[in-house]
């Protein structure tokens, strides 16, 4: 049972990488960005297959392959937010989430051709080794993914309220009008968000596609379904709500997930989003203006 | 000397044209009314001088200088400042927050903890409530720290939209004298739309926009006959 | 059929033509993936029905795929035959899309479009417990002359035919009307007698009805499904695709974007290769992301484009025809004939009676305690300065308030009655921000308005029958007379947010007309007119009193219109009533007068500046 909980939590990080992404998106711009799990895995597909392949005569380790799939998933999430989602600036929110959606539909069926539909081996960034903690088994990845999760709450939380980006952040948040008003570099904040996010994204990616075992065109986009869930559980535009609820649906695809079915799981958190949206949109966390 | 110059400003949204042709001038320090009813144009104006809006056609000068376009980020850092429709305020941060992002383009912070501690002199009510949430400010006060907030950057110039909207006349009297003292102690030159007249009692110059267009110009004494003019306009009998 | 309509009516009928000689040269495994293509046609244009005309997005059209197919499998691989089977499939799929559907009537827009995610990510997991279990050894066995590919093929033509002429029905008739008034105005649909809540779910009925013929012809063609891979996310959003690079509410369009999602990669393989045909769904979400940030409208939008570019004409004047107020309100008499009950008709003095009235949001208090009368054939005036609660006395009369105290209207409680009951009741109201739909056309938006006098079952009218047609006509007759009382007539069929903000406010007020209230509560009518106009507009304002037997509240600034046109006129500020009684009395009291130009006691300025000016003079 506790192994089971402690994989769940190793798992509910992982989706609270994704969600956290999806958090700095949504909050500034409201659009829910679809497209996060593909950005993550495209940069992991060709990391991989670097590593797997070399160019140029070189063949880079693992460990820096998970590198070099944050710096391509940020890279592709700049790319995504000056194509896509500036010129949609404005425009409804459901437009947005349709672009991500396409956006997501672009990549996915991309990797499906390069790449194919096989499984895509995918090794652990941070070796095949395993630790006890408190009587539970747990690879150094999934032991990695709960650290990994830890600092990145922190580092977001001390970034939103000690510095003054942060407090940009914040502001536009609040109001991108009144914030553009004051000075404040909106567009700045944007590339910010979206540029982080890819790197999440891509960390993630390299993360989860070895505990699932391998990498397949639209899982990443599954996994980002779950860290959705969480997320509006915990509140759309909280980023502390966006871990907490991305948690708890970890530990419940853990644990129900492996003692009873996978099923039984997703129906629990089909009713728990069903029940948030229905009677406290905002989420747990979030505040009044998600509901709008 | 000449602060902020429109020429022939044609703006809109979209295919909807609001503005036909409107030109102003703001001088240094001094305070401007752009008067007009429901409609007429007003925030139409502003939004398209502070960049938030481009225009279809004329242009906006700003110390001999074209900004038309230029976007409102960019024009904290020369001085021009929005106070925009419904007070804008940030209600998830606090009232210090609030006032730290007004400060915010403002690159020597020395400068910006002077112009805090201004503020907090100014507004005393605002340096008692400075860690709660914006939000939870009233009206009244809400307006003194949309104003603070403005004064943060040190602006040469303030955009103010509508600040009698929602302000009981008791209010709206206290809102107007704030902006007058700003202009009087500090020189900071005023733009401000309204519909109520009494803000021509600030004004040293004044134009009317009606469906798009300046329809009337006054300047220094001619401000209070046309304050009196729009009175009866608007109150008296018809025409 | 106008001139307009032609390209859109000879590229369908061309299509048609297309479709019915196709088999004739193409082979047998072409003729199956273009069947197994017009199932996901007919779901993509189930997902449109939401999507385009409801706006709702959902992202689980795949997994009702899912549950229409597994639908007709279950009924026929248990001997039903395939009619059944085919009901049994639109039944499901119809109950289960209202299922989903249900959340959004306490939420809306992406809240929507997360919950169906959520039901799709739990749907596809679904299968998997007992899928193998039910159907394995078992196929759906069509009757003989259903098995052959061709015969197949044209059944599933059928279905697409009919799918449309149904779809074309509904865009006609007063349920279409809703779902636009659904998907533009939501908030404030009840003005229009719409219940949002009802339209919503009438549209993911119908959109699970369509959806589920798409799974029960699938179910027929595949006659045993062994993987669930068509009804997986994947082609949830791959949907959504087809219908956004199809262009909403364009038919034409999402076919061929479905054809060309479904059938391409199958029917170009054998000759260019596999390698290709896998770069068409690429090419297609690639297209996606365009059309989404460049051209909204999709391939429809293009379409409809060249369409308008072959059939030039001449715009018409986007303003007003001048007429005479009171002759053309005597020509249009015959709109005070609604088919209104008897009790709801009888002549009462006081038509509305506001008693204690106050409007709440959260902390803030809009309106305080207001008392107010309005009596039969009066033109009552409400002024005050902005922010003092005018609108939302009207929101509140509307039923879109949070509000408490009693309203009145003929001596029937408002407040505890429905909202969208109040144009059946007899109020009619304009929006201070024109609150009609800019998508639609002008006659569309005042057939829209009159929407509670189109009372047949909307079955009845999508599928044509009698008294919808009927009634339909009437309330045409009826919208192009309140048209041209405005002068508006020549611009009944042009697109209502392509008209100039003053006409698009005319056009409101018409359509308001046009649902035959007792009551007009007209919002800042005279916004942006000049006085002159202002001035006609007092003209027409009695016109419609003494022609058409209205009577009006008007919200106004323009106080000389209140003093020549009113009754009877109410000063608001700040929520409270502070002045009631003639106009000229009201704007004599010293309290009226300062909570519009204030009391004057400020330091006037230039004083001050005359001695220590900073600029020069002009």
């Amino acid at each position: 049972m506790l192994s089971s909980l402690v994989v769940g939590l190793a798992i509910g990080s992982a989706y609270s990488l994704l969600a956290v992404a999806v958090v700095l998106v949504y909050s500034g711009t409201k659009v829910l960005s679809l497209a996060v799990g593909e950005i993550g895995a495209f940069g992991l597909y060709a990391a991989l297959w670097w590593h797997d392949h070399g160019l140029l005569g070189v063949r880079p380790p693992v460990f820096v392959s998970a590198l070099v799939a944050m710096v391509l998933g940020g890279l592709l999430g700049l790319v995504v937010e000056r194509l896509v989602m500036r010129p949609l600036l404005g425009r409804p929110a459901l437009d947005g989430l349709v672009a991500t959606l396409a956006v997501a539909l672009f990549l996915a069926l991309l990797e499906l051709k390069l790449y194919g539909l096989d499984p895509f081996p995918a090794p652990s960034p941070v070796g095949d080794g395993s630790v006890q903690v408190a009587g539970a088994t747990l690879t150094v990845t999934e032991l990695t993914l709960l650290a990994l999760a830890a600092v990145v709450a922190l580092g977001l939380w001390l970034f939103l309220t000690r510095t003054s980006f942060g407090l940009a952040t914040r502001a536009t948040t609040s109001d991108p009008v009144v914030a553009r008003l004051l000075g404040v570099p909106v567009n700045r904040v944007y590339v910010f968000a979206w540029g982080v996010s890819g790197l999440l994204a891509g960390a993630a990616a390299a993360l989860l596609a070895n505990v699932n075992g391998s990498l397949t065109p639209f899982s990443l986009t599954s996994a980002l379904l779950s860290a959705l869930a969480g997320a509006v559980i915990g509140g759309l535009d909280s980023l502390g709500g966006a871990v907490v609820g991305s948690l708890l649906v970890g530990i419940v695809n853990g644990v129900v997930g492996s003692r009873v079915d996978p099923t039984t799981s997703a129906g629990i958190v089909f009713v728990a989003v069903l029940l948030t949206l229905l009677v406290r949109p905002r989420g747990l966390f979030g505040s009044t203006r998600v509901a709008a | 000397m000449t602060l902020l110059a429109v020429h022939d400003l044609c703006s809109g949204y979209g295919s909807l044209q609001v503005l036909f042709g409107v030109s102003l001038r703001v001088d240094a320090g001094e305070v401007v009314a752009l008067m007009g009813s429901n409609g007429a144009g007003k925030t139409t104006t502003l939004r398209t001088i502070t960049g938030l809006l481009r225009p279809m056609s004329g242009s906006v000068v700003l110390d001999d200088q074209e900004i038309t376009g230029t976007p409102p980020e960019k024009l904290v850092a020369r001085g021009v400042v929005m106070v925009p429709e419904g007070r804008g305020m940030l209600r998830d941060l606090t009232v210090a927050e609030n006032l730290a992002v007004g400060g915010y383009s403002v690159a020597d912070k020395q400068e910006v903890a002077a112009s805090l501690d201004r503020v907090w002199t100014t507004f005393p009510i605002l340096h008692e409530r400075r860690d709660q949430k914006a939000g939870t400010l009233s009206g009244g006060q809400q307006q003194m720290l949309a104003l603070g907030r403005a004064l943060m950057a040190s602006p040469r110039l303030m955009l103010v939209d509508e600040a009698s909207l929602g302000l009981s006349p008791v209010m709206t009297e206290r809102a107007f004298s704030l902006v007058a003292e700003l202009n009087r102690s500090l020189g900071v030159a005023v733009l401000i739309v309204e519909q109520n007249v009494l803000a021509l009692d600030l004004a040293h110059r004044a134009y009317v926009l009606e469906k798009g267009q300046v329809v009337a110009f006054a300047e220094g004494a001619a401000v209070s006959t046309m304050q009196d003019q729009l009175r009866t306009a608007y109150l008296g009998a018809a025409r | 059929m106008s001139r307009r309509e032609l390209p859109g009516r000879l590229g369908g009928l061309a299509l048609l033509l297309l479709a019915l000689v196709a088999p004739s040269f193409m082979n047998v495994p072409q003729t199956a993936v273009v069947t197994t293509a017009t199932c996901v046609a007919l779901v993509a244009l189930g997902l449109d029905v939401l999507v385009g005309s409801t706006g709702q997005l959902s992202l689980a059209h795949a997994a009702l795929f899912g549950v229409g197919c597994f639908t007709a499998l279950g009924l026929g691989t248990h001997g039903a035959p395939w009619a059944v089977a085919f009901a049994g499939a639109v039944a499901a799929t119809a109950a289960a899309s209202v299922v989903i559907g249900l959340p959004s009537l306490r939420i809306r827009g992406l809240q929507v479009a997360i919950a169906s995610l959520a039901f799709q990510q739990f749907a596809q997991q679904v299968p998997a417990k007992w899928d193998a279990v039910k159907f394995v050894g078992r196929t759906f066995d069509p009757p003989r002359w259903l098995s052959g590919v061709t015969a197949q093929y044209y059944l599933g033509v059928a279905l697409v035919v009919a799918v449309l002429a149904v779809l074309a029905g509904l865009r006609r008739t007063r349920a279409g009307r809703s779902l636009l008034c659904v998907r533009d105005v939501e908030q404030r649909a009840v003005a229009f007698g719409v219940a949002p809540g009802t339209a919503k779910l009438f549209a993911y009925g119908v959109s699970g009805a369509i959806t589920g013929l798409g799974g029960a012809l699938f179910a027929l063609q595949q006659t045993s499904v062994s993987d669930i891979q068509p009804f997986i996310l994947r082609e949830s959003l791959l949907l959504v695709a087809i219908v956004v690079v199809g262009g909403a509410r364009s038919p034409v369009g999402i076919l061929l974007a479905a054809f060309a999602t479904k059938a391409l990669p199958g029917l170009l393989a054998p000759h260019v290769g596999d390698g290709v045909a896998l770069w068409i769904p690429v090419g297609l979400a690639l297209v996606l992301v365009l059309s989404v940030v460049g051209q909204p409208e999709g391939i429809g939008g293009v379409l409809r484009d060249v369409g308008a570019r072959l059939v030039p004409r001449e715009p018409p004047d986007p303003r007003p025809a001048g007429t005479d107020p009171v002759v053309a309100a005597a020509r249009a008499r015959s709109l005070r004939l609604v088919p209104r009950p008897l009790t709801r008709r009888l002549p009462v003095p006081a038509l509305l009676t506001a008693r204690g009235v106050s409007v709440r949001y959260g902390g803030i208090t809009a309106l305080t305690e207001l008392d107010l009368e309005v009596r039969r054939s009066e033109i009552v005036g409400l002024i005050g300065a902005n922010g003092a609660g005018k609108s939302t006395f009207f929101n509140a009369v509307s039923g879109l308030a949070p509000t408490t105290g009693s309203i009145r209207f003929r001596d029937a409680e408002l407040l505890t009655a429905a909202p969208a009951s109040r144009s059946a009741r007899g109020i009619a109201r304009t929006f201070q921000d024109m609150g009609l739909v800019r998508a639609e056309s002008v006659r569309e938006n005042v057939l829209l308005a009159q929407g509670w006098m189109a009372s047949y079952p909307a079955v009845t009218g999508m599928l044509g029958l009698g008294a919808s047609v009927h009634t339909e006509r009437e309330l045409r007759r009826r919208a192009d007379q309140a048209l041209e009382l405005f002068g508006l007539d020549h611009l009944a069929g042009e697109r209502l947010g392509d008209l100039p903000y003053g006409t698009m406010r005319s056009v409101e007020i018409a359509a308001a007309v046009a649902s035959g209230p007792d009551l007009l509560l007209l919002d800042e009518a005279s916004a942006g007119l000049t006085p002159e106009e202002a001035h006609a507009l007092g003209d027409r304002f009695r016109a419609l009193r003494d022609e058409l037997g209205l009577t009006l509240v008007v919200i106004e600034h323009h106080v000389p219109l209140i003093a020549a046109t009113c009754d009877y006129c109410y000063c608001l500020e700040s929520g409270a009533l502070i002045a009631e009684g003639t106009p000229t009395e009201v704007t004599a009291q010293p309290r009226v007068v300062e909570s519009f130009l204030g009391r004057g006691t400020l330091e006037p300025a230039r004083t001050l500046s005359e001695s220590a000016h900073v600029g020069t003079p002009t």
